[in-house]
Formats: structure tokens, C-alpha cells, sequence
């Protein structure tokens, strides 16, 4: 291995199998292969598990046993929205002070943040341990609220961006974003892209409708209501077609009452939040996947439809559209063409199988192996420029 | 030893995008304002300056001849979008040192249609020349310079004496590519064929920086050509060599200028358009059973009918013309030879990472070959829906 093995500190939120959205996902994967690599992580959470056990990964949170700190609760998602007054923002103010005053930690070599979250804390302490703070944005309160922000998250976004020695984007499109908006010196942002692991796919399923499918949170920044409004100018030349939505979110009612009054509701199902067998399992049996976002830092779960073999449609201004080739790539506003993309694929059986395999070839050339060698490329440089060996 | 300079001219009548919603909409699958604003664009950078630097060259030396293909599709095109094209064409033809080819109308892949298509197209574009060039050419050239067994049946059936293809050492084994052929099958055929490395260097190194040969100047090149064996020296290139892949700021439009001059300075080089190198004495016989064509590393169909995409793609345009032919309808029947035209397969190549990588993707009009694949099938399935109509045959969904 070349470098000596670093002891990385990792302000991060959720865990698997806590909550399990896609950041956490993200540092379990990414932290799974840095041990893989020699390093050590302490990964720090305000939950309080349970927790997939990894190697070399010592999880801390606070109010457990000798951790100091008193355990909180949070709302189950941190998209739920925030408010200055709100329990979520105490809570959050809480765990922050934890962080910044932990003191009983091993030699650190650096501190890694992602998002907001925990910024303030991971400043303090990186600070207070003279190492270097790399921060990850997988995305910006400005695209969750639709340029709507709070402004102390906001606040919360640009300390981390501006303390931060080094800073990861997950796509070329919000690098950009960092730098224009929250004026972040271009030479210490990077793109490291978002990656899926290979699992044991299951052969793929032929159910008795073709089901065209979306994954992900019912927020408004995901753009379902394209999806619903697309399907219904493809449901009625497809009767056999049916459009699934496996998520939650606070645009639920909303999305359902459209579904009533678009009169598809024979043809769309919504599943609510799927575990990550299910999700598997109607990856397997799905004819086409959509990622219609408006805004979409990334993009991961158009990632694992492809890994999976399923031809995908997703939104030009999606993180993902910036590597992927084998995928239809459509404006987000362009119900017709979502509409079009979908009935070719369900038209066109010949076009289904070679962007099927296309796609999981793109999304499995390179995986978490090589994100995470160049996070620790990233992490060394960041201690040269503080002239740290 | 006799140069033959031949340049092909074709521009294809691409689609717009035509979305599964269109379907029925009765809109046109071409994009006829995009195809002649890019037909405008390159007769000013190509077509224009290269032509009047040729009727130059044909005024100036006796001696240089010179050998075009012009597709029906390119006239149509510029009839419409730049005319003074057809009338440098004209003037070029007038002075007496230029042959026109024989071709498909379409630039199609017609040959691998049932008949009588093959026969159709071909004597549609004869027409075309009649009527533009008033000229009947002897010589044929079919699509990507495709050759065969076959096709040169096909050519001593339509009464050409001669076809063109690629000096493949796959064919030629260890025979060389400058000397004089004749089809096996049918020797009344006479074969000129492609001198690739010599074409190539024009046709696709001429512009690279990175090339020890760079910069390729007309005398250097001229001495090439003098310095190589053999009877006749084909050199088959795309017309839109000189302006649009190289462009003007290569130098090429002067290096196409100068070679006339240069070649003169060879006293045992000359000129020959197609038409007179096929005349002589009698000459060996060569047998090609399988399609050979001018592109790529393998010189084969794989351009157009590689993967499953061409393929299923092609296989759909078949079959709809069987329906397409019984229905008579001109404006059918048109729409369907616009889409057999072999540029809509080559969008839906599904580049690999060999050297025809970035020959590919140069010549697309799309973002993917997914996105060509799924547009072409829109517009055939539109088409197979009109022709189905017009039939009365009821129309299934």
C-alpha cells in the first residue's frame, strides 16, 4: 500500500441499516473499502444504531456508555425540514458541541465531513487536532429546496465549504455549483463520483405487466410528477405497463392526487420505502427505469438500475448523466420525451437488451475500490498542503 | 503509372428527432431546415473553394483528369440549399476531364434488399445524371465502396465495365493493389481498386499534428506516388476531405491546389479518370466472395450491421418494404429509400476503443446510438402504419 495508514474521523449522520438513505450508504461503502486499504475510520453518528459491523470501523455516537454527550432523538429523515426552533435543530446543535469537544480520541490524521450536518463540529475539532478537514457535498440546500433555503443550513454548508481544506462533489455539475454560489476556490474542489458495488443480482424476473419504475424520496426536487405525467400519455398504447414508485416523502398526497386526476391509477402503484431486498427484486422484474429530477447531484439509484441491467432514462441535469453513455438522457421539464423514452423502450425489445447491458457494464467498470483510492490521493494531499507528512 | 483521383460526394437526409408520441402525427421524419443548413455550412467550407480550385487545376493542365460519385440525395439537397454547387459541379463536368459513377440513388444499403431494389436505385441516380450532367457512366461504385462476387454480377447484368473496391490485402494476398483486375465471376467487369495507404494519408492523416510525415506537402506526396510500383494508383477519398474533415486552415484546399504541378514534375506519372483506366490490355482475375467495404480496420459490413441495434434496425426496414412496395405510393416509397440510406445504421455503431472510435463519433448526428436506434424505429414503425393504412390492412394497436 502506498502511504502509511491514516486514521480517518468521520463526522457523518446516518448508518446502515439506520434510516439507510444514500449517504449513508455512501460512507458505509466508501469507509468498507478505506479499511480495505489499511486506514482506520472513527465514524461519528447522533444515532445510536443498531450498526452493520465493519472492520477497522469504531462507530461513536452520543449518550452511549462513556461517550459523553446525552443521546437525542431526530426526525427519521433530515429532508423532514427544519426549522431554528424545531427539536431536529436543538438536537442537531447538540451533536455538534459533541463532536467539537471530543477529546479521547487516537492520534487523527484527518477529518472528514459530509454535508452540513456536522460542520460546525468537525471545524472545531479538526482545529483543535491541527489536521486537515475534507469535506463531501452530495448535495446543496439550494437544489433540496428547490432555491428555496434555510438559511442556517446554508450557513452551516458555506463554513464547512470555506473551512475545508480540500472539498469532494459528487458531480462536475455541482462543483460548479460550490464555486459560483458558494464561492469555493475551484483548486480545492474535486469531482469523486458516487459508485455501486456488484451483488448477487437476481436472474431477471418477467412479471405479467411491464413495470416502468422510479425509486427514490417524494420530494419535489425528484420530479415524480413528470414520471406520473409521462406515464399517463404512454398507459393508455400500454396496457400492460405498470408504473411503480418505491419511496416516501412529503409530496405523497400531493403525487397521488395527481395520480387520480391524470385517471392512471389502474396503472401506477405506490410502494412507499422498500428495503434494499425489495428494491433488488423489482430491479429484477422491471422493463425501465426513470430518474425524471429536476435536481440531482448524483444520482445513485439510476447507478444501481443500471448495475442491474435495466435500461434508464434519467434527467439531463442529474450528476449521473455526466458519465453515463448507455442511458436516455432528457430534460427535466419534457413530460413528451419522457413520455417517447419510455414507449421505446417498451416498444423496442432489441433497444431494451443492449442499453440494459450497456448500462451495467458502465455502472460496474468502476466501483467503490477506485472512489475510495482517490478520496485517500485527496486525503494526502490535503495534509501536504498543511504541510503535514 | 496512371492516378486515379476519385472523390465521392453524399450528403444523407438525417431525421429529426421523431418521438414514439409522433407516431401517427403525420410529421415529416426528416429535418429538412437542419439537413440543408449543414449542406450550406460545408458548400462554403468544401464543396465551393474545392471545386474552383479542380476547374483550376482541369483549365490549367490538360493532362489532370479527375472521377466523382454524386449521390441523389446530395443533389436534392443542394439544389435546394446551395445550386451554385450543381453549376461549379457542371462547369467541372464541361471541361471534359472529369467521369461520374454509377451509385444507388440513396447511398443505400439496397444491395442487401431483395430485388429489384438494387436495379431501382441505380437506375435512379442514372436518371439523375442524365437530367444534371446529361453523362451515362460505364463504371459503378456501390455504397462504402462495397464490393463482392455478387456485385459484380450485378454490375456486368446492368451493363458497367468496371466497379470499384478496396486494395485489401485480405483479398489481394500478397498481390498488389496497383495493378490492373478484373471480377472472376464476371470478367468483362475491369476492377480498380483503393490504394489505402496512399488515400488515408490524405483522407485521414493529412491534419495530424502527430504523424511523422506532418506536415504533408503536395511535392512530398508527389514523390509518393512516383516512388510506387505498378500500373494504376487509386486514390478513393470523401470530396469533403478538402475543407470539412481537414478544414481549410490545414493547408489541404492548397495541397489539393499544388498536386497537379508536382505530379507533372514525374515525367512517368499521369492522370486517369475511371473511365480510361479501365481500358487496356486483359488482366488477372480476383475473386471476392464476401462483402468487402472501405471502412474500418475490417473492411467489412460491421460500420452498419455490427450489433443488434443495425441489425434488428435493418431486418424492421426490410420488412416494412415488402408492405411499402405493394402500395405504390410514391411519397411511401420515397420516405422508405430516404431511411435505406446506410448513414442512419452507421449512427446506431456502438463505439468500442479501437482507432474507428473517434471516426464514429466524428460522423453521428446523435447523442448515442441508442438515441439514433430508437428514432429510426419510430420513424419505420410510422411508416409500416402508413403503409398498412394505405393497404387497408388493419393497423394492430
Amino acid at each position: 500500500m502506498p502511504g502509511r495508514p491514516y486514521h480517518i474521523v468521520m463526522v457523518g449522520w446516518e448508518w446502515p441499516p439506520t434510516h439507510s438513505g444514500g449517504l449513508g450508504v455512501h460512507c458505509y461503502e466508501l469507509s468498507k473499502e478505506l479499511t480495505r486499504l489499511g486506514h482506520r475510520i472513527t465514524f461519528l453518528t447522533p444515532f445510536s444504531g443498531p450498526f452493520l459491523e465493519v472492520d477497522g470501523v469504531t462507530m461513536r455516537f452520543p449518550g452511549a456508555p462513556g461517550a459523553g454527550g446525552k443521546p437525542a432523538s431526530y426526525p427519521p429523515a433530515y429532508w423532514a425540514g427544519a426549522t431554528a426552533d424545531s427539536p431536529f435543530w436543538n438536537a442537531t446543535d447538540g451533536y455538534n458541541s459533541w463532536v467539537g469537544q471530543l477529546d479521547d480520541l487516537a492520534a487523527v490524521d484527518i477529518v472528514h465531513v459530509h454535508d452540513w450536518f456536522g460542520t460546525e463540529g468537525a471545524i472545531a475539532l479538526s482545529a483543535r487536532l491541527a489536521v486537515p478537514l475534507v469535506m463531501t457535498v452530495h448535495s446543496t440546500e439550494y437544489d433540496r429546496s428547490l432555491g428555496h433555503p434555510w438559511e442556517h443550513i446554508l450557513r452551516r454548508e458555506q463554513i464547512g465549504i470555506d473551512a475545508a481544506s480540500r472539498v469532494i462533489a459528487v458531480s462536475r455539475h455541482l462543483r460548479q455549483q460550490l464555486i459560483q454560489r458558494y464561492g469555493a476556490d475551484p483548486g480545492k474542489v474535486r469531482v469523486i463520483y458516487n459508485a455501486v458495488r456488484p451483488t448477487g443480482r437476481l436472474a431477471s424476473i418477467a412479471p405479467e405487466r411491464r413495470v416502468v419504475l422510479y425509486v427514490g424520496r417524494l420530494a419535489a426536487m425528484k420530479g415524480v410528477d413528470t414520471f406520473l405525467r409521462a406515464a399517463a400519455r404512454v398507459a393508455p398504447q400500454f396496457p400492460d405497463a405498470l408504473f411503480v414508485i418505491a419511496g416516501e416523502g412529503s409530496e405523497y398526497a400531493r403525487l397521488l392526487h395527481l395520480t387520480a386526476a391524470l385517471g392512471i391509477g389502474e396503472q401506477v402503484m405506490f410502494l412507499g420505502k422498500v428495503s434494499d431486498d425489495e428494491r433488488e427484486l423489482l430491479l429484477a422484474g422491471s422493463s425501465v427505469f426513470v430518474l425524471p429530477s429536476v435536481v440531482e447531484p448524483f444520482g445513485i439509484a439510476a447507478l444501481e438500475a443500471m448495475a442491474a441491467g435495466v435500461p434508464t432514462i434519467v434527467s439531463k441535469t442529474s450528476g449521473i448523466a455526466e458519465i453515463a453513455r448507455g442511458v436516455f438522457q432528457v430534460d427535466f421539464w419534457d413530460v413528451d420525451e419522457f413520455a417517447s423514452r419510455i414507449a421505446e423502450l417498451l416498444e423496442y425489445p432489441t433497444l431494451r437488451s443492449a442499453m440494459g447491458a450497456q448500462g451495467r457494464w458502465e455502472a460496474l467498470r468502476e466501483g467503490w475500490p477506485e472512489r475510495a483510492r482517490e478520496v485517500v490521493a485527496l486525503y494526502r494531499e490535503a495534509r501536504d498542503a498543511g504541510g503535514l507528512p | 503509372m496512371r492516378i486515379v483521383l476519385y472523390l465521392h460526394m453524399h450528403q444523407p437526409w438525417r431525421l429529426g428527432r421523431f418521438r414514439y408520441l409522433d407516431l401517427g402525427s403525420g410529421r415529416s421524419y426528416f429535418d429538412v431546415d437542419r439537413n440543408l443548413a449543414l449542406f450550406r455550412g460545408i458548400a462554403e467550407r468544401c464543396y465551393l473553394p474545392a471545386l474552383d480550385r479542380l476547374i483550376r487545376a482541369a483549365r490549367e493542365d490538360s493532362g489532370f483528369r479527375l472521377s466523382l460519385s454524386v449521390t441523389g440525395t446530395f443533389v436534392e439537397q443542394a439544389q435546394v440549399a446551395a445550386p451554385t454547387v450543381l453549376d461549379r459541379l457542371r462547369e467541372l463536368h464541361r471541361t471534359g476531364q472529369v467521369a461520374l459513377l454509377s451509385e444507388t440513388y440513396y447511398h443505400s444499403l439496397a444491395f442487401l434488399v431483395p430485388p429489384p431494389e438494387l436495379h431501382e436505385e441505380v437506375a435512379l441516380h442514372r436518371e439523375m445524371l442524365r437530367r444534371e450532367f446529361g453523362t451515362s457512366p460505364t463504371v459503378l461504385r456501390m455504397t462504402e465502396l462495397a464490393y463482392s462476387d455478387e456485385l459484380a454480377r450485378f454490375a456486368e447484368s446492368e451493363g458497367f465495365h468496371g466497379m470499384l473496391a478496396e486494395g485489401w490485402e485480405g483479398v489481394l494476398r500478397g498481390a498488389s493493389p496497383t495493378m490492373r483486375y478484373c471480377a472472376a465471376p464476371a470478367p468483362t467487369v475491369r476492377l480498380l481498386l483503393r490504394h489505402y495507404p496512399l488515400s488515408d494519408d490524405v483522407g485521414f492523416r493529412f491534419s495530424s499534428s502527430g504523424w511523422g510525415e506532418y506536415p504533408l506537402t503536395a511535392e512530398k506526396y508527389a514523390g509518393w506516388l512516383a516512388a510506387t510500383p505498378g500500373e494504376v494508383v487509386g486514390l478513393f477519398m470523401d470530396f469533403e476531405t478538402f475543407g470539412e474533415h481537414h478544414s481549410a486552415r490545414t493547408g489541404i484546399l492548397e495541397f489539393l491546389s499544388a498536386l497537379p504541378e508536382k505530379v507533372r514534375a514525374h515525367p512517368h506519372l499521369g492522370w486517369a479518370t475511371v473511365d480510361e483506366a479501365i481500358r487496356g490490355p486483359p488482366c488477372a482475375p480476383l475473386s471476392v466472395p464476401y462483402t468487402m467495404t472501405w471502412a474500418d480496420q475490417n473492411r467489412d459490413l460491421g460500420a452498419w450491421l455490427g450489433n443488434d441495434l443495425q441489425r434488428s434496425a435493418f431486418e424492421a426496414a426490410k420488412k416494412v418494404g415488402l408492405a411499402v412496395r405493394q402500395t405504390n405510393d410514391p411519397a411511401i416509397l420515397t420516405d422508405w429509400r430516404r431511411l435505406l440510406t446506410s448513414d442512419h445504421f452507421y449512427y446506431m455503431y456502438v463505439s468500442g476503443h479501437g482507432a474507428d472510435q473517434g471516426v464514429h463519433q466524428y460522423f453521428s448526428s446523435y447523442d448515442s446510438p441508442y438515441d439514433a436506434y430508437a428514432n429510426y424505429m419510430n420513424a419505420l414503425t410510422d411508416l409500416r402504419r402508413r403503409a398498412l393504412e394505405r393497404l387497408g390492412v388493419p393497423v394492430l394497436k
